[in-house]
């Protein structure tokens, strides 16, 4: 599935507990989707050829408050176990959740593991936000 | 070795930017030509191993017949001696000892090209191998690649571009409230369904108070209204 028919599919999906899709391909060949369960911190989906990856960025490691990196990355590392169908990363200096999917991924299966991430980005930030200014 | 490695160290080296390379380009372009020319020389060794194939089942076939042959003229050989024919079975173990030499000739170029067989099959299973292994570590750059592309995609990324104060707690407000504000609304949803079933009027309309006194009884009603308009 292309980048554009997931769009497509996606805008006009409704998933079972009701979260709608608005999703848009840019010029940089980045899929970004906003899940209507969360729409602060939408996901952006990039495809290689054998994999379809979806990245929130959560926030920058300027946000921590000073000195308290080390405990926010143990905290993260005890949490990541915890949190379905998605992972906790530092990609640069940007804190992110991503998840990665075979590219013949069912789309229902696409569209739920979007809104489980969606899910999981207020989980997460729920729990760390104590350590950001 | 592994990619996987290189990796780590070019992203401790602090390559974060969009487009700046996570491994040398050299190491991904020696990587996809390697796995270019093994394809290449999988090819071709699979088309010489069928050419190969042919010609050792011919020899197989050959031998074969050689063997229906020899069998033949051994019977002839036999007949000849009980018919006491001793010059007639001299010519005819000497046309065995021919067939027999060439038997053995051709056993032993069938057996050469079975193990050359064998020993092609068993490169190309090992380079088959490393195309896989190649294409998994090629797949490693490029997944770490998009998803560098796909944090730094400026269009939703405040977290790496700004870091105003609370943006974060700020953002998770909002997101509590618009779920509150969700949850209120299927509650409130919820109570007028309730509300609706336990309605006075309809509970007064069940035991027929005050049923027709308000709007529009029915036609029988209007009839009923202009008779009585006629009578008077």
């Amino acid at each position: 599935m292309t980048l554009e028919d997931l769009a497509f599919q996606l805008n006009t999906y409704t998933s079972e507990s009701g979260t709608t899709f608005d999703a848009l391909v840019g010029e940089d060949r980045i899929l970004e989707v906003t899940c209507s369960n969360n729409d602060e911190f939408p996901i952006n989906v990039t495809a290689t050829d054998t994999q379809l990856l979806a990245v929130t960025p959560l926030f920058h490691v300027n946000e921590v408050v000073s000195g308290g990196v080390e405990a926010l990355h143990e905290m993260l590392l005890r949490l990541s176990p915890a949190v379905p169908l998605s992972s906790i990363g530092l990609q640069g200096d940007t804190y992110i959740l991503f998840g990665a999917m075979a590219k013949e991924t069912l789309f229902e299966n696409i569209a739920h593991e979007l809104e489980v991430q969606a899910e999981n980005t207020i989980d997460v930030l729920e729990v760390v936000e104590d350590f950001l200014n | 070795m592994s990619i996987l490695k290189d990796i780590f160290t070019a992203l401790r080296g602090g390559a974060n930017e969009v487009g700046e390379a996570i491994v040398d380009a050299n190491a991904v372009r020696i990587l996809e030509q390697e796995i270019r020319d093994a394809e290449a020389a999988i090819a071709n060794a699979k088309r010489s191993l069928t050419r190969m194939k042919a010609t050792e089942i011919q020899l197989k076939r050959d031998v074969g017949i050689l063997n229906v042959d020899i069998a033949d003229y051994e019977r002839k050989a036999m007949d000849a001696l009980n018919a006491n024919e001793q010059t007639l079975a001299h010519d005819v173990a000497e046309k065995i000892a021919e067939l027999e030499t060439d038997r053995s000739d051709k056993s032993k170029e069938q057996a050469a090209l079975e193990t050359e067989i064998n020993k092609i099959n068993a490169i190309i299973k090992a380079r088959e191998k490393r195309i896989q292994k190649n294409k998994r570590e090629l797949n490693k750059i490029k997944t770490v690649q998009e998803l560098q592309r796909a944090t730094e995609s400026i269009s939703n990324n405040v977290a790496a571009t700004s870091s105003g104060d609370h943006r974060v707690s700020k953002a998770m407000e909002r997101v509590k409230a618009k779920q509150q504000n969700w949850q209120d609304r299927m509650e409130a949803g919820e109570w007028m369904v309730n509300e609706g079933s336990d309605d006075l009027d309809a509970r007064l309309a069940q035991k027929g108070i005050g049923g027709s006194s308000g709007g529009s009884g029915g036609a029988a009603d209007v009839l009923a209204r202009i008779k009585a308009k006629q009578a008077s």
